[in-house]
This record gives C-alpha cells, sequence and structure tokens, in this order.
C-alpha cells in the first residue's frame, strides 16, 4: 500500500435514488412512491459528495474512488458520480444478499468495500442523507464501523497534508433558534456528511482551470464508465453474511403513516384596498405584531 | 499567488481570439469572462468580413481558426448589399454589392452569442494544452502594479531588458483571489473598464459613439429564402436611411440570418443626446413601415382568451394542453419550412417523409382550432432585444492603444470602420488580437513587458494595419464603387440643379476630380458631409420621394412594448447595483429617461424647492426633478456610462444573451 505523505485517497459513497424532481415521480393509488414507473438518478445529496470529491481532485490531487450498494442498475448513478468527480475507480456491490438492508447493515457492506480498495483511504465523503429513506444514518454508522472521525453538515473543507489534518466548517441549524457555523479540525482518516448547502467554491485561477480540464476528462471518463467499473459480490467483498442485507439489519419498519395535514387555524378577512380605515387596521395589526407586546 | 504570462480580460470575439493565437504561439494564457456562459453578453449587428488587402496583410477569422468555414455556426453568407432609401411607404433601392465585395474574401452574418461559444471551445482547447485556459463568470475590478524597485513604471530608463515595475501587475476580482499578469490583453469592450483603471484613455465622448439597438425576428428558413430571393446558406444585408430617424443621424439595417433576422437602428450618440428620443419607440416605428414588415411578417397563432367562468381545474387543462400543442405546432412548423430541419428530422427517424411532416402539421393546426378555438393571423415573432454601443473608428481609436503592460484591442481600443454604408468591426478586433498576441510573444522572448517594450511593438503592428489606414483616412476607392453604385438613379424628376449636380458626380472624370478635391480637403471637413443630417435623412428622402416605389404594406404587425421585451431577456439580477449616478439632475442624465434601451431611468415626481431671492424679498419657486436609476433589467449597454459610476455586472450576474 502506498502511503505517501502528500497523497490523499478519497474514497465516495452514492446511492442510485428515484428522481423525484418534478414531474419526473409516479405514484400509486395509495400514495406511495411508484417505484418501477419513476426514474431512477443518483440522489442529489451524493451528487453533492461527488462536488467535494472533485473539490480534493482539483486542489490536492486527490485519488477518487466511487462507490454504491444496490442493484446492477446502480451502475446508472456511479457513471453519474463519475461525470460529476472524474473519479479513478467505480465499485459497486451488488448481491441478492445485500436486499433489504437497512443503514446499519448497508454500512457493513461499505466498510467491507472501502477496505478492499486497494489503496488506504484518507477520506471518505457522503451525502446529508438520501431522499428515499431520509434517516441520515449510514454515512456516520460507516465511519463507526470503520473506525474514522465522523464529520457531518459540512459546508467546507480543506486539508493539510503536512500535517495530514482535515479543517473543515459545519453548519448547524438549530430550528427555532439560530445557525451555528463550526470550525472543527480532526486527523485523517476521516468521513465527511456533506451538508446541503455545500457549494464548491474555487478561489484561485489555477483551481478553476483544473477543475475545467478535470470536468472534461470526467465527462470522457462516465461515457466510458464500464471499464472503470468492478462489481464485486458479497463472496468477492467477503462480508459476514449475518451482518448485511435482511439478516444484518435491526431495523424493523412496522408501518408507514402519511403525517395527517394540521388543521389551519388561520382565519382570514378580506379588505378593500380602497378604504383607508380597514388598510389602518391592517397596518397597526401587523405594527403590534412586529413591535407591540406580545 | 497564481502568475500567467498573459491574462486576456473579456470573452467576445476579439478575447478569444487572441487567447487563441496566444496558445499557438506557445503563451500560456487564462481568459477571464464574466459571463456565463461565455458569450452570453455578446451582441453585434452583425457581419463578420474576412478581408483581403493588396498591400499589407490582416490577419482574418479563418487565419485564427482553421476549420472555421467548415465547421462555424455562422448565419448566412452574405452575397448582397443594399442601401434602401425611404420615405413613408417608399423605397428606392441602390444596389451596394460591389461595395460590399471591395476587398472581402467572404462575410457572414452572425449571431455573436452563439459563435463566441463555438470560438471558445476552439480557444480552450488550444489554450489547455499549455494549462491556460477560459474562466467564465469573473469579474475584473481592479489591477494593481508593484514596483518592484528595479525600474519606473514608464520612460525611457526601463528598456534595460529585465520586466520594468510596470509590468509587475496584480489582477483582482469580484469572485478569486488575486493572481499576478505579466502581459494584459484588454478585450474588455466598447466601455472598457481596464481603460479607466489603467487611465489609458477617459471615457469615450458621445460624438464617438453611435448607439445601436437590435430584435431578432424568428422567420422559418424556407420562408426567408423565397421571401429575399435565396438560394440555400445565402443572405442578404439591407440598410436603410431616410425618414426613420425622426431628424437624428443613424440609419436602419436588417440582415438575414438562418432562420431569424437581425433589424435594428444605429444612430450617433451625440445626435440622439441632442434631442432624446426612445430607442425601443423608434424601433417599433421602423418595424411598422411596410417594407421592414413585410419583410418581418409571419403567421401567429393567437389563443381565444381563456373562459374565466369555468372551473379552476378546466382552466388548467386548457392551458396545460394548449400550451403543450402549441409547442409542438411551433417546432413542426419550423420544422417543415426548413430545408436542413426537415431532412434532419427524416434522417432520424421522426418522420418518413416530408408528406407525413405536412400532415402532422395541419392535424395539430386543425386540433388546435377546433379544440382550442386558436386562430392564425399575420404578425411577427420577435425573439430577443439587444443594445450595444459601438465605437466610431475614425474617433474613437485610441492613439497608443497600451497602458504599462496592457495591450487594448477591438471596442476596447475603440476601433470600427463606419463610413456611410461600410459597417465593420468583429473583423478588425480579430485583426488587433492577432498583433497583441505577437506583440506578447516577442515580450516574452526578450522577458521584457514593459509599455516601451511590448507597448510600443504592439503600436507598430497595429500601425502596418490595412485597417488601421482604413479607420484614419477616408477610403476613396471605396467612395467611388459607393458613387458609382448611386448611378442608377433616375435623375428626371429631380430639379434641374440637382440633376445638373447628380449627372456631374456620376461622370467618372468629374468622379476623379471630385475624389482629388476630396483628398485635399480635411478629414473632418469631409466627414462633415458624409455624415451630415443630408446624406443620413435628407437625400436619402428625396430620392425615395421622387424616384422610390410605393410598397403596400401585406399585413399589419403589433410591436412589443418595452416591458414585454423586458420580461423576455434573461437577466440574473444583482442586488449590488453596479451603476451609481452622479448627479441625477444633469441635462445628460435626465436624457437617459429617454436613451436607456430598457427605461431604467425614471424621473422622479418633481419636488418643489422654495429659494431665497438674492436681495429680493420674493421667494423663486423652482422645480427640481431628480432622477432615480433602478438597475434591474439593465442589459449594459454604456450609453448612460458618460456621467455615472459604471460598472460591468459582477460575474454570473446581469443580462444572459441567446442570439446576441
Amino acid at each position: 500500500m502506498n502511503h505517501d505523505k502528500d497523497v490523499i485517497n478519497a474514497a465516495v459513497m452514492v446511492k442510485l435514488e428515484p428522481d423525484l424532481s418534478e414531474g419526473n415521480v409516479s405514484y400509486n393509488p395509495d400514495g406511495t412512491l411508484n417505484r418501477s414507473q419513476t426514474k431512477n438518478i443518483l440522489g442529489p445529496h451524493s451528487a453533492i459528495a461527488c462536488k467535494a470529491a472533485m473539490y480534493a481532485k482539483v486542489c490536492y490531487d486527490a485519488w477518487v474512488s466511487v462507490c454504491s450498494m444496490g442493484p446492477p442498475t446502480a451502475e446508472i448513478a456511479l457513471r453519474d458520480a463519475m461525470g460529476l468527480c472524474c473519479a479513478d475507480e467505480l465499485h459497486l456491490y451488488s448481491d441478492r444478499i445485500f436486499a433489504g438492508a437497512d443503514t446499519l447493515a448497508t454500512a457493513e457492506t461499505i466498510k467491507h468495500g472501502i477496505r478492499k480498495m486497494g489503496r488506504s483511504i484518507d477520506i471518505v465523503f457522503s451525502g446529508h442523507r438520501a431522499v428515499d429513506g431520509e434517516t441520515g444514518q449510514t454515512g456516520p454508522q460507516t465511519a463507526w464501523k470503520l473506525g474514522f472521525n465522523f464529520i457531518g453538515n459540512v459546508i467546507d473543507y480543506s486539508i493539510d497534508l503536512e500535517s495530514r489534518m482535515v479543517k473543515a466548517r459545519r453548519k448547524i441549524d438549530l430550528p427555532g433558534l439560530y445557525t451555528v457555523i463550526e470550525d472543527v479540525e480532526s486527523p485523517l482518516p476521516a468521513l465527511i456528511a456533506l451538508d446541503p448547502s455545500y457549494r464548491d467554491n474555487y478561489r484561485r485561477v489555477s483551481e478553476r482551470l483544473r477543475y475545467a480540464r478535470l470536468m472534461k476528462e470526467a465527462s470522457r471518463r462516465a461515457k466510458d464508465y464500464k471499464s472503470y467499473l468492478r462489481v464485486w459480490s458479497a463472496k468477492d467483498l467477503g462480508v459476514d453474511v449475518r451482518y448485511v442485507g435482511l439478516a444484518g439489519s435491526p431495523t424493523i419498519v412496522y408501518k408507514v403513516e402519511k403525517i395527517p395535514k394540521a388543521k389551519a387555524s388561520r382565519r382570514a378577512k378580506v379588505v378593500d384596498p380602497s378604504n383607508v380605515e380597514a388598510l389602518r387596521e391592517v397596518g397597526n395589526l401587523i405594527f403590534n405584531i412586529a413591535f407591540g407586546e406580545r | 499567488m497564481d502568475r500567467f504570462d498573459a491574462v486576456i480580460v473579456g470573452g467576445g470575439s476579439a478575447g478569444l481570439a487572441a487567447l487563441m493565437e496566444l496558445s499557438r504561439l506557445g503563451i500560456q494564457a487564462v481568459l477571464l469572462e464574466s459571463g456565463k456562459p461565455i458569450g452570453s453578453k455578446s451582441v453585434s449587428g452583425g457581419i463578420l468580413y474576412s478581408k483581403n488587402y493588396p498591400n499589407g496583410r490582416v490577419y482574418n477569422v479563418e487565419d485564427i481558426y482553421p476549420d472555421f468555414l467548415d465547421e462555424a455556426p455562422v448565419e448566412r453568407r452574405i452575397t448582397r448589399y443594399y442601401l434602401n432609401a425611404l420615405s413613408g411607404s417608399k423605397v428606392y433601392t441602390i444596389d451596394l454589392t460591389e461595395a460590399h465585395e471591395y476587398r472581402t474574401n467572404f462575410a457572414y452574418s452572425v449571431l455573436m452569442a452563439r459563435l463566441n461559444k463555438w470560438f471558445a471551445e476552439r480557444a480552450e482547447e488550444e489554450a489547455a494544452k499549455l494549462g491556460g485556459g477560459i474562466i467564465e463568470g469573473v469579474h475584473v475590478k481592479d489591477i494593481v502594479w508593484i514596483d518592484d524597485g528595479s525600474g519606473s513604471s514608464s520612460g525611457s530608463s526601463s528598456n534595460s531588458g529585465s520586466s520594468s515595475g510596470s509590468s509587475n501587475s496584480i489582477i483582482v476580482t469580484d469572485e478569486l483571489e488575486e493572481f499576478g499578469a505579466k502581459a494584459i490583453i484588454a478585450a474588455d469592450g466598447v466601455n472598457s473598464e481596464i481603460a479607466l483603471i489603467s487611465n489609458a484613455r477617459g471615457k469615450l465622448e458621445p460624438e464617438a459613439l453611435y448607439q445601436g439597438v437590435k430584435c431578432i425576428v424568428r422567420v422559418p428558413e424556407d420562408i426567408i429564402d423565397e421571401r429575399f430571393d435565396l438560394d440555400d446558406g445565402e443572405g442578404v444585408a439591407h440598410l436603410f436611411a431616410g425618414d426613420i430617424s425622426r431628424g437624428h443621424n443613424g440609419g436602419g439595417f436588417l440582415y438575414t440570418n438562418r432562420d431569424t433576422l437581425s433589424v435594428g437602428l444605429v444612430y450617433h450618440l451625440d445626435s440622439l443626446l441632442k434631442s432624446p428620443i426612445e430607442p425601443y419607440n423608434m424601433l417599433n416605428e421602423f418595424l411598422t413601415i411596410p417594407v421592414i414588415t413585410n419583410y418581418i411578417v409571419d403567421e401567429v397563432a393567437v389563443p381565444k382568451e381563456l373562459d374565466r367562468t369555468l372551473p379552476k381545474e378546466e382552466q388548467l387543462r386548457i392551458r396545460f394542453g394548449l400550451s403543450r400543442l402549441l409547442k409542438e405546432y411551433e417546432g413542426l412548423r419550423y420544422t417543415y419550412y426548413s430545408k436542413h430541419a426537415r431532412l434532419d428530422a427524416i434522417r432520424q427517424g421522426l418522420y418518413s417523409s416530408e408528406e407525413e411532416i405536412k400532415a402532422r402539421l395541419e392535424e395539430v393546426r386543425g386540433k388546435l382550432e377546433k379544440e382550442y378555438g386558436v386562430t392564425f393571423a399575420n404578425n411577427y415573432v420577435e425573439v430577443e432585444y439587444a443594445c450595444k454601443l459601438v465605437p466610431d473608428g475614425k474617433r474613437a481609436m485610441m492613439d497608443k492603444p497600451y497602458k504599462n503592460n496592457i495591450l487594448f484591442i477591438g471596442d476596447a481600443a475603440g476601433k470600427g470602420i463606419f463610413l456611410g454604408t461600410r459597417i465593420e468591426g468583429i473583423n478588425i478586433g480579430i485583426d488587433d488580437a492577432a498583433r497583441a498576441a505577437r506583440a506578447v510573444a516577442r515580450a516574452r522572448e526578450m522577458s521584457n513587458f514593459s509599455e516601451d517594450y511590448m507597448g510600443r511593438y504592439y503600436a507598430q503592428l497595429v500601425d502596418e494595419s490595412p485597417y488601421t489606414e482604413d479607420i484614419r483616412r477616408i477610403d476613396f476607392e471605396y467612395m467611388k464603387i459607393f458613387v458609382r453604385a448611386c448611378k442608377s438613379i433616375p435623375l428626371e424628376p429631380f430639379p434641374l440643379f440637382l440633376r445638373l449636380a447628380f449627372m456631374l458626380i456620376q461622370k467618372t472624370i468629374v468622379q476623379e476630380l471630385a475624389s482629388s478635391i476630396a483628398r485635399m480637403m480635411d478629414q473632418s471637413t469631409l466627414l462633415k458631409i458624409i455624415e451630415s443630417n443630408d446624406a443620413y435623412v435628407k437625400i436619402p428622402m428625396e430620392v425615395a420621394e421622387r424616384v422610390g416605389r410605393e410598397v403596400k404594406p401585406i399585413a399589419e404587425i403589433r410591436p412589443l412594448s418595452i416591458d414585454e421585451r423586458i420580461g423576455r431577456l434573461k437577466i440574473r439580477e444583482d442586488e449590488v447595483p453596479h451603476i451609481r449616478i452622479k448627479d441625477p439632475k444633469s441635462r445628460f442624465i435626465k436624457a437617459m429617461v429617454h436613451l436607456c434601451p430598457t427605461k431604467c431611468y425614471i424621473m422622479e415626481a418633481s419636488e418643489e424647492v422654495s429659494k431665497e431671492g438674492a436681495g429680493a424679498k420674493a421667494r423663486l419657486k423652482a422645480v427640481v426633478s431628480n432622477v432615480i436609476l433602478q438597475h434591474e433589467g439593465c442589459i449594459e449597454c454604456g450609453t448612460c456610462s458618460r456621467e455615472t459610476e459604471w460598472r460591468h455586472t459582477r460575474g454570473e450576474k446581469g443580462i444572459v444573451y441567446e442570439y446576441g
């Protein structure tokens, strides 16, 4: 295994997800998602993780490997990921045994995959969550299984190649209160889960030029993604079948409910805009709410 | 800090040619463009010429891009060129094709926003080989020169062989970390900020500028062929003069593109400032002149007013169904009325034959009429409105197109040949670009990017360009051809003295004589005659009235209002204003209320101000009105730049032209 001081080996975990953007979704009569009719794409949060990996490639010349667990069709997600981060390798963990996995069992599979990447991985990028699962636990659980430091909600990061430390900026929303921006530092290896608001920000001319060049290369590679792709079975990965797939999933989903819409408690009154008195009343109301006593 | 041999500011046709040439000369170069995608802020009239001169060479577009003629997305090859004298519905047409062909290899109508994207692809590919390239969405806001103590910023002592202090420059942008540049090529257009930052020149005077407004009108390809009697790929240019200007000095134009027409007006800015008038209103008057209307008219679907009493769901259903069907109809129509699109559609297997397309078109049309009550009427289809300032080379050209380590090219250097019916700009910017690239290459060889070395060498190369001579002096050969073309005007209907004058001019001997006299005359005196109101307005009107043919309108059109036009433009608003008014009460700013092509200047409700009369008891009442600026909707033409703090928008912001 090579481990030159200034080499960064990065992995990205992505997921094939239904395209929930407008006009592309299909629902069953009971209101659940019609998976067979809905197109599958690289999940939007996974795409953000890919952009973060591209940043590592542009700024630190990182070697990047993308992995995904899913059915054979999930190679579509890997192809799209390729187009975003110009990966050097693609890995698909696909086996009937993996089916029905919850976040923990998925993390177990990915752990084995990352360990078998042929290079010692320094940094793993994951999305914030999936759009069809929403629990956002696969990232942290993978980090835990790998024994990597986990940094979540990351909106910006940099790596110090000398000290092999990653500096990350986290955005923590405290609902109803305020948003906290936190700068943290961690030694590598680490797993970074990107906040949905992450935007790659190339501030140097050389970075912009390198980015443009790599994006061209990325679309070239994406067309030829199969020659970068390796598909792994459970046996190839050497997983313990008790810890993956349905067997390895402690989560039991016993019921899915639609959240009932809360009844509106608002009352509306139509005000004639030409009636000055009525408008004044509206003005007073707004003023009282904004500045008056509660 | 990053540091580059050459940095180009501005990704128009000149800047891109500079990038291409520098890269081919082995110089790592980076081009910065504030628009995104590249080309989105480019506007031209536009015809792109390739020229040849018996003595001296020019660098043409095909010299820069060897596959230009085979691959570039040009519109039509302009093979005919006309000047139309207008008066009311009367038109007299003079064939100027010979003048158009004068020293011309070829000329194409172009849509700059599209063509620049192609130029950019080529240039970027070439630049990437050396580690250079194009960076979009970056606005250069300052350049800082660091005196490294080894020499003064200019002057004779700096010619020491090494780069002087003045060439050690740092580029400051809104978007990126600062970086160094040894040579800078300023290709940031007529409203060059680099020229002002570096004090290379002041703002251009109104006398040295034209304001051009243009709209792109969509007409199916085959209909254009038929209407203008054109063979496949051929195009025509029409210029117009006469009573289209409300007395201002300037004229109109109409160029055929592949499946659009570029229709617009160009006026001397000083003439407009004297009696300000809304450019969009003038454009609308122009569009409704019978001869223009007949060129741009097309059949347009008119949807029936939606019945508001219907249930909401039903209204929605109709709306969606109608918009989908209309879209299909339009697509089909432009496919059917274009040889190329028709063949493409058949080749792609979308349809088996032309008849099938036609049948489908008629089916959809019938459905629109029966199911949605759509009617079809004559109108025109305007797809983009644009405005641009154009530097009048003879008055705007920089004497010294360089400063410190900056070389100015194209519009930024005030280039352009405008002599009556001769209109060239893009080709001159490209020629400049090739010369600037050579100057930078030489400077790098000698590692001397100073004003005294690189700047002067560039100026020398520009001086050698035949274009420079054409900008400085009226080309009498061209004028002779022009006068010869005017021979076709029948003289009988004119009063005797005019007839005599015409006849005299038309006699070859007199022509020679006249041109020798003209040669002796002072350049500016001659220009006063060529660019006089008589030449622009009165004589064309006289000709049209006396010998013109009557053109009857075949249809009536309803030109778009300025609000509709702005509504169709794609503008990425920036919360930070990029223009600031200096004096809201000045005459110039008040003129902007009329002259701003997108109505950004508004006269505020007048306020009454009381003043103490000096020494008098009576109080003088004065009405003072302020002009306020709403920069939303600004298309960055620069008409108002003279008396404002004017900047281009920050990276990625502002206008995004699709046609250009």
